[in-house]
């Protein structure tokens, strides 16, 4: 090979390379930073406007959701499943509020206030605040509000029942007068669900899930016992149906939406199915917080909807700006308006227009000023597991109420002693 | 020169079975929780002491065993019955035939929620018809006591037309003049049956209750969907544990002891059929 032909090469080889490298750089100045969200299947449908606006109004990022599953836990398989390989496909999740902690600990989230700020909930309702924040950090940013709440029926009782023994006696005085089938129904599934209709009922009777310290579970005192007593009850008085013991939220509308039950606890969701045309209750239904005796106070359980942010993802900052834009106010008045979303932020609650669209929201706002959040703590999880199958003994009546919460609680402490913390869950307690 | 060509076959398996049993098994002696930030930690058999004084590890192996017996049993006999009568000539046999093994082919989750609809309390099909005749609805699904029964009756439909099918190969295999001689000598039709037809169709359903048993041991998909473990875990199985153990709890060290608990039953169950069946043959010889 000659010299000539050598350097006619070579500049062909340069050419190449510098042809290659130049639409490299080009291709990377058109092409916009890539941000997956990961949401429930309900809220990839509700956001697909609201993802079609940010994408034309910032060229520069491509907002992308994957459209999960939708049953919750089955999302919280996906996303593990994910992270556990650990080259996650997605950089945002639309978390449930009892993941964080166990996110959080396993080190797959990164803490948000670097980069949207340290009051970057300031306009939260402070209900809806908690447990976002956990070992100091702030790891997640509500987007949907969401809470235990008592449906009533305003054809058949004046006011709704305030006290648990004031509830049964309603019940019973209708269902002997034959107007209604059940008195009450609620979650008695073993699943989360029971768990949050058991948290509710604890704090009506006095009692408390962990400890203040958070070393500690205290099933076992009377508050506790009180309260699974009186599931119990529910059931042998025939006031709730047996068949509660697999009620999930679809079962317990389903009897109150064919007009067979005078209450019902389920979440905010359940009033705009009640307003549909099918239902047989439409316009008799009214919203209000749990009952609770003078030894405790009425609380909802706690259980929003809010994005964190993955710490694999590349681009931290793109993803930063995508949380601040979809949980903003204008997007949380659109979710609310179109679809009845509960919205997180003090200020929509006001909002003379969501207000008259949904007549139940200063009902709502009222029951965010109650709220209690499940033991923020990474072993949430088990605890929970722990206390579901306690309760669905209680409820099947294979245990006596006493009994099974002294077991849980013996059983829960085990768990916590085993893993030697308590001292983390300590600090998340607000 | 036979091993050579076995060997791609023998590396497969190392792949897909020993390995991952070989990191279970290195899994069990570990902390690897959420707790220890998804580390591994050294713990001794830590593990393993604790699974041993598991009461839910005990409780959800006889519930698993319970089950798996008792659908592998039902499927077994009512599998020989319908591979009896699609041996047999008759009209319309290759539609029923078909017809047959429609349960087989249905997606497990979409055959439970089925079944927890039919069984819906008090809005299902069968309480409907219940309430028609004018008793009171029957809570299938919330008594520990029905709902483990009703795991079973819905695995039993899904998976006897697997064991028809594998019984019925095992039929077409018997020649049809072992029955013809059988005949002449004067033999009854039942004691052909008995005498012939059982006896050779041994291996098959061995075949089948084996191919069975392993699945119905790992039980998971159907009883997630259908009971989530519930009521009161009545309905939990090893493998509904484990996976609670790793997925929810992030507890992969003893969520591998528990998987390799379920194991260690598997193969003694497997060993111990294998024996039976070779003092079995061994006392016919």
């Amino acid at each position: 090979m000659g010299l000539r032909s050598t350097l006619r090469y070579a500049v062909l080889a340069l050419l190449l390379v510098g042809l290659i490298a130049g639409g490299a750089l080009w291709a990377q100045r058109r092409q916009p930073v890539i941000v997956t969200a990961l949401m429930p299947a309900p809220f990839a449908q509700a956001t697909e406007p609201i993802v079609a606006t940010f994408n034309r109004t910032h060229p520069d990022i491509e907002l992308r959701v994957n459209r999960g599953p939708f049953e919750t836990e089955s999302i919280s398989d996906l996303a593990i499943s994910s992270l556990l390989l650990g080259d996650s496909p997605y950089d945002l999740l639309l978390m449930d509020v009892t993941w964080t902690p166990k996110y959080a600990a396993a080190g797959w989230l990164a803490p948000l206030e670097p980069l949207l700020g340290e009051d970057a909930l300031a306009g939260v309702v402070p209900g809806a605040q908690e447990g976002n924040r956990f070992d100091g950090h702030l790891w997640r940013i509500p987007l949907v509000a969401d809470m235990g709440l008592l449906y009533w029926r305003t054809d058949l009782m004046a006011a709704p029942p305030r006290t648990p023994d004031e509830l049964m006696a309603t019940a019973s005085r209708l269902q002997r007068s034959g107007r209604v089938r059940w008195g009450y129904v609620w979650q008695g599934r073993q699943y989360e669900g029971l768990s949050c209709v058991f948290l509710e009922v604890l704090r009506a009777f006095g009692g408390q899930w962990l400890t203040d310290s958070g070393d500690r579970v205290e099933l076992g005192n009377p508050g506790g016992v009180a309260a699974a007593s009186w599931l119990r009850q529910l059931i042998d008085r025939g006031i709730t149906p047996r068949a509660v013991a697999n009620f999930a939220e679809p079962e317990a509308l389903q009897s109150f939406e064919a007009g067979d039950v005078a209450l019902m606890r389920n979440w905010p969701y359940a009033w705009a199915e009640l307003q549909k045309p099918g239902s047989k209750v439409r316009g008799k239904v009214g919203v209000t917080t749990m009952v609770a005796t003078s030894e405790g106070a009425t609380a909802a359980t706690q259980g929003s909807w809010g994005f964190s942010l993955v710490s694999q993802s590349p681009h931290p900052r793109e993803a930063a700006l995508v949380i601040a834009a979809l949980t903003s106010p204008e997007v949380q008045k659109d979710l609310a308006r179109r679809l009845g979303y509960t919205p997180t932020l003090s200020a929509l609650f006001e909002d003379p227009e969501l207000v008259a669209a949904n007549p139940v929201l200063p009902e709502l706002r009222r029951a965010l000023d109650h709220t209690v959040l499940r033991p923020l703590s990474p072993l949430y999880a088990q605890l929970s597991d722990i206390l579901q199958r306690q309760l669905s003994e209680v409820i099947t009546g294979e245990r006596q109420a006493p009994a099974a919460m002294e077991r849980a609680q013996r059983l829960s402490n085990q768990v916590l002693r085993a893993s030697g913390v308590g001292t983390s869950a300590v600090e998340a307690t607000p | 020169m036979n091993l050579l060509l076995t060997l791609p076959a023998l590396l497969l398996l190392a792949l897909v079975f020993a390995v991952p049993l070989l990191r279970y098994g290195w899994l069990s002696f570990h902390a690897d929780s959420v707790i220890t930030g998804l580390q591994p930690v050294p713990n001794g058999g830590a593990n393993w002491l604790r699974l041993i004084e598991d009461e839910r590890f005990w409780q959800n192996t006889v519930q698993t065993l319970r089950f798996a017996g008792l659908s592998v049993a039902l499927e077994l006999l009512l599998g020989l019955a319908l591979a009896l009568l699609l041996h047999q000539r008759w009209r319309g046999r290759t539609a029923v035939r078909t017809i047959t093994l429609l349960p087989w082919a249905l997606p497990t989750a979409v055959m439970a929620l089925g079944w927890r609809w039919i069984f819906n309390d008090p809005y299902g099909p069968i309480n409907a018809l219940v309430q028609a005749l004018g008793q009171p609805a029957l809570p299938f699904l919330s008594s520990p006591a029905s709902t483990w029964f009703v795991v079973v009756l819905a695995d039993v439909w899904k998976t006897t037309p697997f064991v028809a099918l594998l019984l019925l190969a095992g039929l077409q295999t018997i020649p049809s003049d072992l029955y013809e001689a059988f005949a002449l000598d004067g033999g009854s039709p039942w004691q052909a049956l008995r005498r012939i037809t059982l006896p050779l169709l041994l291996p098959y359903a061995f075949l089948a209750v084996l191919f069975r048993l392993a699945q119905a041991l790992g039980v998971f998909d159907l009883v997630q969907i259908l009971t989530g473990g519930g009521p009161a875990g009545s309905t939990e199985t090893l493998a509904l544990y484990s996976y609670l153990t790793a997925m929810r709890f992030l507890d992969f060290g003893y969520s591998a002891t528990v998987m390799l608990g379920m194991f260690l039953l598997l193969l003694g169950l497997t060993t111990a059929l294998l024996l039976g069946r070779r003092w079995l043959a061994g006392g016919r010889a």
